[in-house]
């Protein structure tokens, strides 16, 4: 669609709105949200965790808390890098770091075994999603999307990046925009663009999707809608299929309606998944209601628990792991804020069969259930040449290596 | 009414590079200076007890340690741009921020002389209690953690920053108070702006 016709569209929407403020009883957030909280019956005080911008100095952070099953070990990988939550790999084995308001992208290396970790871009608006190929950085910060060539070589310069904003013609409204991105195994680059309120009727030609592009930015096809807010994705190692977590709605109740782990089976491309009418597995919104509102809609794997906010996914194919993770999934789970009991703030593992998925627990600890309190926020996850996995801890800015010797010779 | 928006907004830059080129002049020995000195510095735009007299600058006095800190870092790192006050905080370290929110957090602040339209204050009063504003900002307003004061600030500056939020043109925010905004009137933020400075 062209820039014009989306400002149009846009533009029409507004005007639906503001016509709708001056004659209807306000119930939402806003004229577009249909959020009505006093039906939640949820403590209306509920509120977004502060993230800190400074650094967690390495002796508060939280390793001691975290607990795994046999032979699995954590340590710091690096810290210092407040914001901490995407990760990729350059060819020559920098890890680009991607923040949200922090609004940087951060550069580690490793120098003789010392992770060395520099801010390589700064002043950009929510660079979450980036990905490598070619030698090329790809950052994407809400609609902006800037290539790097050759970015590993200039590292203590990046200089001007090929500008491919136009080309990719996002939208630039931020919420639930902070990008996730992949290439994925047909070489196409896959991108996030959400559903910009809690609940509202989104327009499905702009919003609540997953698209793909050539990595020009020419090509964009549609390949999911219906999406509330994805902000992670892998391919099954086998199947080749797209696996993805979807954060479901808030202020409708403590207890739900549950994220989503969804799959995009072959030949689906273009599914619809539901939102804003039908949430996890098959609940009704309560309050944008249409009659039978889980028709023709594509129902999740697995629902991934209440508010938890499952971000990074990765499919393990490494050597270090015993055999049982091969092509299991795990997902590091952010943590509820829209709950009044805590959830989450921990890693679990999904081993998937056809379209279907079963849940367990990984990494646990860093949710203090009793004092109703957390102590870091992971985020994304990585997996190493050496079949070790990366962890990213928002809350702290830190990484965790999680590495796995046979129990006996190594204890946690 | 047109007329005054048009000269605030021509006239914004103005105040704001006069304000910069006396102050830059200090800014590269200002990386040294004790804070005391710094806040002076701030103080030409923003007050110097923190309480703004200057059109679309906030009261940055009482506003809540986080907000201040996490705002500052946005401002040195360019995340969020105010030419003149960017340059200020170039090479500051988080502790020199730290000690600049630590200074202003604990001024009091001080409603502004901008006139308080009482209609407007009471059609805003019957939008925050749907809006949910107390919910996240407390209900005095006042703020806490990430989220600011807005009781007493200038309503030029809240009316000025709600349509930033509704426009997508704040940099670096929490997307929640886009979603909290998207679609609402102008006519509905002077309302909300009224109200809120009227805490
Ligand atoms: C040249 C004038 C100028 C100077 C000097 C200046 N500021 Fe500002 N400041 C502004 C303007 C204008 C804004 C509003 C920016 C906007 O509209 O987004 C602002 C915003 C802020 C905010 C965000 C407040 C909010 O409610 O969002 C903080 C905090 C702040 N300034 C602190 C400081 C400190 C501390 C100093 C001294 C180191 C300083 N400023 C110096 C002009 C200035
Ligand atoms: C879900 C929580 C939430 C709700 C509800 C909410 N806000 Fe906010 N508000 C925030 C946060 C967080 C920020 C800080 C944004 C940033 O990081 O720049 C903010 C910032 C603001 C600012 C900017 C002030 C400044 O000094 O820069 C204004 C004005 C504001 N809010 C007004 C309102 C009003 C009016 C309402 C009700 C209509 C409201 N907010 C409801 C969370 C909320």
């Amino acid at each position: 669609m062209s820039r014009t016709m989306f400002r149009v569209l846009t533009a029409a929407s507004v005007a639906t709105a503001l016509a709708f403020a001056a004659n209807a009883q306000q119930v939402g957030f806003s004229p577009l949200d249909r959020t009505d909280q006093k039906k939640s019956k949820q403590d209306l005080n509920l509120k977004g965790h502060p993230t800190p911008s400074t650094m967690t100095p390495v002796d508060k952070l939280p390793l001691d808390k975290l607990s795994l099953p046999a032979g699995f070990k954590a340590e710091v990988w690096s810290h210092g890098h407040p914001g901490a939550r995407t990760m990729v790999m350059g060819s020559k084995g920098t890890i680009f770091m991607g923040t949200r308001v922090l609004g940087r992208v951060y550069a580690i290396t490793d120098r003789g075994g010392k992770r060395e970790a520099k801010v390589l871009l700064q002043g950009l608006t929510q660079p979450n999603g980036l990905a490598f190929r070619d030698g090329s950085l790809y950052v994407f910060a809400i609609h902006q999307v800037f290539r790097f060539d050759n970015i590993e070589d200039k590292l203590d310069n990046p200089g001007e990046p090929v500008d491919l904003t136009k080309a990719f013609n996002l939208p630039d409204t931020v919420h639930h925009n902070w990008k996730y991105v992949a290439f994925g195994p047909d070489g196409k680059l896959y991108v996030q663009v959400g559903a910009n309120c809690n609940v509202c009727e989104i327009n499905n030609a702009t919003h609540g999707q997953i698209r793909r592009y050539n990595a020009d930015g020419t090509g964009m096809e549609i390949i999911a809608r219906g999406v509330r807010n994805t902000v992670g994705f892998d391919w099954h190692p086998q199947t080749g299929e797209l696996w993805f977590t979807d954060h479901g709605r808030d202020w409708a109740g403590n207890d739900g309606p549950e994220d989503e782990l969804n799959v995009i089976a072959k030949g689906n491309e273009g599914a619809f998944f539901g939102f804003p009418y039908c949430h996890a597995n098959g609940v009704p919104d309560p309050d944008i209601r249409i009659p039978n509102a889980c028709a023709g809609v594509t129902l999740p794997a697995a629902t991934t628990g209440p508010h938890a906010a499952g971000l990074g996914i990765k499919f393990y194919t490494g050597s270090m792991f015993p055999k049982e993770y091969q092509n299991v999934a795990f997902i590091a789970r952010r943590g509820s804020w829209n709950r009044e009991q805590k959830f989450g703030y921990d890693v679990i593992t999904a081993r998937t069969d056809g379209a279907k998925a079963t849940l367990a627990p990984f990494m646990t600890g860093l949710l203090d259930e009793k004092a109703n309190a957390f102590h870091g926020r992971p985020t994304y996850l990585f997996q190493m040449a050496d079949g070790s996995l990366l962890v990213s801890d928002e809350q702290n800015g830190a990484i965790y290596r999680i590495s796995y010797s046979t129990p006996g010779a190594t204890k946690k | 009414m047109e007329l005054k928006q048009v000269l605030q907004s021509w006239w914004r830059p103005l105040v704001l590079g006069l304000a910069a080129a006396v102050l830059l002049e200090g800014a590269t020995f200002a990386q040294t200076m004790p804070i005391a000195e710094r806040a002076k510095l701030c103080g030409a735009c923003h007050g110097e007890d923190g309480n703004s007299r200057m059109p679309n600058i906030p009261s940055i006095a009482g506003q809540p340690e986080f907000f201040l800190v996490h705002q500052l870092i946005l401002f040195r790192e360019g995340v969020r741009k105010v030419p003149g006050m960017n340059e200020l905080l170039n090479g500051l370290k988080d502790d020199d921020l730290i000690a600049l929110a630590k200074h202003f957090t604990v001024l009091a602040p001080k409603s502004s002389e901008e006139k308080l339209d009482l209609a407007l204050v009471k059609r805003g009063e019957a939008l925050v209690e749907p809006m949910r504003c107390a919910s996240c900002h407390l209900p005095g307003l006042e703020g806490q953690e990430q989220m600011p004061r807005l009781a007493k600030q200038r309503i030029d500056y809240l009316i000025h920053s709600l349509k930033q939020f509704r426009d997508n043109r704040r940099s670096g925010a929490d997307t929640l108070m886009s979603a909290v905004v998207i679609g609402v009137s102008d006519d509905d933020i002077a309302a909300l702006a009224h109200y809120a400075a009227s805490r």
